[in-house]
Order: structure tokens, then sequence, then C-alpha cells
């Protein structure tokens, strides 16, 4: 397990939370209390048997998925005229019980998430669930659909629930499926986290046990995805590349990377690593400024008072996290940069997000 | 005319004994030699056609058999019309468990239901340790349809689903699609009482 050196108590702590959710997803917090209670020196490992790929996955995920670092939810850049479309589809008709959310989930991000009213949905939850879905025993099975008893901790920490998982699209026919999963991240430099979470996948969250209603539902709206072009749109949009973008597309000298969090909505974008943060040790590197900036600016490492703004400077690079009523940044640049061109940037990016959010933030999704 | 019946199968036994593989051998005829341990369960259909013109579709409930997942199987064969109960003939062990599941279905499951007992890995046959007899003479005793197979070789294994395509009451359209949800099938929550643990302000607003 990695844990960086800087910053070790609060990202320890975060981390362990995350393996402690994930195995509370697989056996659920009061049986894990019945358990213990019966013999406190129960080996847990036979309860999980099987189940390490998914503590092994969460740990690779834990060491670079910003989304999960800063607990908020990372959605798919789309047009929000297509968004809306996939989102009017997998709105479930009334006939449908106990649908609790239906997702659409493509490069491991969200495209549209749709909810009852009054239900909104953690984003602790649904990183367990991307985290499940993309599960080997799931994604390379040649199963046209899985279903699957899991808990969802934010949501009931005691109780399991049902999940509806559908592989619309898997994006690496070429890869062999038969392949072990790599459990080492470490293996290849050029690896990075969200390679494993390819494809498209439809998950319908159930609180009932009644499968083949949920199966035929979606069934049916894959059908209306594909028949009616919507599917095609999506894989098109994520196969140009549009999904994702680069630090060049806002065009602010000297910004290499940066990290935004939408506060009111609790989301996040970024950019995709490029230079000089390609290579794992300088991601690594600058996630853990991230995180020590996260801490400072979260009065999460000791201090008496949160600071706003703070603001770091190595020979490497000049990094900075800014907390306001509506955001949350985080951004590197280049170290010959003034602190006042660091500041100028960061109100840069608070612009071009402003401007760009109705496709990089998922607004309106639908409420049934 | 050619008739269409859809008959839903689960298939029940112990981990690792290859029920994923048969499965994958029946619908995609393809084998792994390494397979992920199933989760949950997992949803393939395949059909195929019978003499006359007739073609049977099968909607197949792959269950996991870790034991984590025991209580989940009613879920899947209350609904059933036919059962597929694996065991690893290098494992007299797995037999055992297969026999389990066969008192279960026998007591629990619709007492029309199709039962097979299979025997799988039969390309392992220098490590066998339970015997074509053993097995069969069980079969027998209970009434169960039985046979051995090999996914990875493919041996038996269509046979096996084209003996139980051609046991079922191909008579009638089959009741399958009109699902009959026994009481006391529901493991799951209920939404209603969970409003308490709703509105945390670190959800997502969207
Ligand atoms: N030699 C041989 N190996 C097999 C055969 N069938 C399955 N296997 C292997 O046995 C292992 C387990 O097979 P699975 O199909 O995953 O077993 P399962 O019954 O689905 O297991 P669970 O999903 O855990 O319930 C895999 O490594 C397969 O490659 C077979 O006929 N011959
Ligand atoms: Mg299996």
């Amino acid at each position: 397990m990695h844990v960086s050196l800087l910053g070790v108590s609060q990202n320890l702590s975060s981390q362990l939370e995350f393996l402690h959710l994930q195995i509370l997803s697989i056996v659920t917090a009061s049986q894990l209390r019945r358990i213990f209670e019966r013999r406190t020196n129960f080996d847990l490992r036979r309860l999980l048997d099987g189940t390490e790929t998914f503590l092994h996955s969460m740990l690779d995920r834990l060491e670079f998925d910003l989304a999960m670092a800063t607990s908020s939810l990372h959605c798919l850049r789309l047009d929000p005229m297509v968004r809306k479309r996939v989102a009017d589809t997998l709105v479930p008709t009334s006939k449908v019980k106990d649908i609790l959310y239906v997702i659409l989930i493509a490069r491991g991000r969200v495209v549209t998430l749709i909810r009852p009213k009054k239900h909104s949905i953690h984003p602790a939850d649904i990183h367990i669930l991307m985290n499940t879905v993309h599960n080997p025993s799931i994604f390379n099975s040649p199963a046209a659909a899985s279903w699957i008893p899991i808990c969802l901790p934010k949501f009931n920490p005691n109780g399991f629930v049902n999940a509806y998982i559908s592989f619309l699209q898997r994006d690496n026919p070429e890869e062999p499926s038969s392949a072990p999963s790599p459990s080492s991240p470490q293996s290849s430099s050029s690896a990075s986290v969200t390679d494993s979470d390819s494809g498209t996948a439809l998950v319908c969250i159930s609180g009932g046990a009644d499968f083949d209603t949920i199966r035929s539902w979606c069934d049916g709206v894959t059908q209306k995805l594909t028949n009616e072009g919507t599917l095609k749109l999506l894989s098109d949009c994520v196969r140009s590349g549009q999904a994702e973008y680069t630090v060049s597309e806002l065009g602010i000298p000297g910004l290499r990377h940066f990290v935004y969090k939408s506060r009111a909505q609790v989301q996040v974008t970024f950019p995709t690593f490029e230079d000089p943060y390609e290579n794992l040790t300088d991601r690594r590197r600058i996630i853990t400024f991230y995180q020590v900036l996260h801490d400072a600016i979260h009065a999460k490492s000791g201090q008496s008072e949160t600071l706003k703004l703070q603001y770091i400077r190595t020979e490497k690079e000049s990094v900075m996290g800014w907390i306001t009523q509506p955001f949350e940044m985080y951004i590197a640049l280049s170290p010959r940069l003034p602190k006042s061109a660091v500041v100028g940037a960061a109100n840069a990016v608070s612009r071009w997000v402003k401007k760009e959010e109705g496709r990089l933030f998922l607004k309106d999704a639908p409420v049934f | 005319m050619s008739k269409q019946f859809q008959f839903k199968l689960v298939l029940l036994g112990e981990s690792a004994v290859g029920k994923s593989s048969l499965v994958l051998r029946f619908v995609k005829d393809q084998f792994d030699d390494y397979r992920e341990s199933t989760i949950g369960a997992a949803f393939l259909t395949q059909t195929v056609t019978l003499e006359d013109q007739m073609t049977v579709k099968f909607e197949i409930w792959d269950t996991a058999g870790q034991e984590r997942y025991k209580s989940l199987a009613p879920m899947y064969y209350r609904n059933a019309n036919c059962a597929v109960v694996v065991y690893d003939i290098t494992q007299s062990a797995s037999l055992e468990k297969a026999r389990t599941w066969i008192r279960e279905l026998q007591r629990q499951a619709d007492p029309s239901i199709v039962i097979a007992l299979c025997g799988n890995k039969t390309d392992l046959s220098a490590r066998r340790q339970v015997t074509e007899e053993e097995a069969k003479k069980y079969a027998d005793e209970e009434g169960l349809m039985w046979g051995e197979t090999s996914a990875k070789t493919g041996e038996g294994v269509s046979d096996i689903f084209m003996a139980i395509a051609k046991k079922l009451p191909l008579t009638a359209p089959s009741r399958a699609g009109t699902s009959r949800t026994a009481p006391g099938a529901r493991a799951g929550v209920d939404l209603n009482k969970q409003s308490a643990s709703v509105g945390q302000n670190d959800n997502c607003n969207c």
C-alpha cells in the first residue's frame, strides 16, 4: 500500500475510511458488528474470500483518484444536449418499483445519475459502485449483465440493495479478457487508474429483489438508447477525445494542472495529466501536494485556523490551494511565475470553469 | 411455423466447479483458463433449436458459488424452470455440496423444476474422485438428469443443455416471463425506512 509521506495522518485516515467502506459494501456494518460481537478474533478474510480484487483496486484508486480525494463526483465532460437525451431515456416509469438510482457510467465517470426526489446519493457510494462495476469479475464477464447484492454504506450501512450492471460497450475489445488483473499499479510507468475504467455501463440500483422487472426495464432503455442513436452520440464523444481536456485548452500561461471542485454541486473537474506529470513519480508528487493543500485549507492537519489560500513553491513547481464559498481549487504552475501570476491563473481557471460548466458538471438531472 | 419457448435456468454448485465456464462454453463456445469467481450472479441467454423447428431460449442465471452468496440462491431458483447443479469430478466434497443444493431445491423450488446433476472437468479424469457409477446411482435415486462435461474441451456441454431442453414441457407456452414472485423472495430494503439517512449535506447535488 502506498501512503504518501507528506500529510500522512489525514491521507491515511481517508484511505482507511475508503477501505472500510469497501468492506462494508460487501459485508454490511450490521453483519460485521454481529460477527465481532460473537467472536472477537474472527478472521474477516473468510467472509471476504474472493473479494481481494475489490480491495486491491480500491487501493489503486486511492492513490490517484482525485474525485475520491476531494469526496466528489466526477462527471464525463459532455454536450449538455447529449446528456439530457441520455437522462430522459433513463427516467424510470412509475411501473418499475423499487428503483433507487439509475446511473450511466462511461470511462469511469458519471454520464448521468437519476434518483428519486427524496434520495440524493453520497459521492463515496458512487466511488464504491465505480470500483465494483469495474471489478474484473464483472467487467471481464462474458455475461450480458450482473445482479449483485451491495451495501452502499452512506445510503444505509446496515442493509443490502441490489445492483443490476450491464456493459453497453466495452472499449478495449483488443485486450484479452482472460488476463488476470494486475494487482500492482506500479508495474507500468504509463499506467493510469482510469485506463482500467473503460467501457460504458448502465447501473440500476434496486431496493427490491425482483431482478426480472429490472432486467426487462434495463433491456428496454438500452434498446432505446441504441435505436435512437444516443449511445452512438455518446461513444463518438468519448472516442473523439472530447470527454477529456488538457490545460492547453484553457490557454493560461504557466498553468500545468488543476483540480476544481464545485462545492455546491459536490462535483470535480480536472484536465488529463500530461507533461510534466505524465510519469507516475511526478504525478504522485503533485497529488501529494494537492493533498497537503487540501488538508491545509480544510484545517485538517491540526492547525487552529483555516487558511483560505495556501501557496507552496518548490524548485519543480508552484502549487496553490484556494477555498471560497462556491469552489475549492488546486493548481500547479511553473515555479518561475510570481505569486501574483499564480493568483491570476487561479482566477482565470475559475472563469473558464464557469463558462464550461454546462459540459463539465451534471446539472438538473431528472428526478422521479 | 416455428415455435419459441423460453425457460429460466439456474446454475448452482460450489465455487470453482466450473459453472461460469460451462455457461461460457454453451453460450460462446469459449473457455478461459483463468476465470474470476462470480460475484452475485451473471445473466446470459442462449437459444437452441430442437427437431421440428422448435427453439428453446434459455435465460440463464449463473450464480456465485462462494458461501457468502448462499442465501441469495432462492431468488434465482424460485422462478426457475430448470436447474443445473454442478460438481467437479476431481473433488468429492463438491458432490456433497451438490447434494445439499439438490435437497434444497427439492424442498423449496417449484415441484415441476427439472434438475440436472452435472459432473464437470472430465478432461482431468486422471484425478477423478467421483466415479460415474456413484453419481449416476444417486441421480437415478433422486430422479435427476445426469451428465458429465468438460467446459475446457466442450465435451458433453451442449448435450446436457439439449437434454434439458427436450425434457422441459414444450406443450403449453412456458410460464417463464410471468414471474411468480414468491412471498419472502424479497431480500431488499424498505425504501421508506431510508428517509432518515437522506439529506446529509455532503451528498451530491445534481
Ligand atoms: N480443466 C478444467 N478446468 C475447468 C473446467 N471448467 C472450469 N475450469 C476451471 O476451473 C476454475 C473455476 O471455474 P469457474 O467457471 O470460474 O467456476 P464457478 O463454478 O463459476 O465458480 P464461482 O463463480 O466462484 O462459483 C477456472 O480456473 C476454470 O478455468 C473444465 O472443464 N476443465
Ligand atoms: Mg462463476
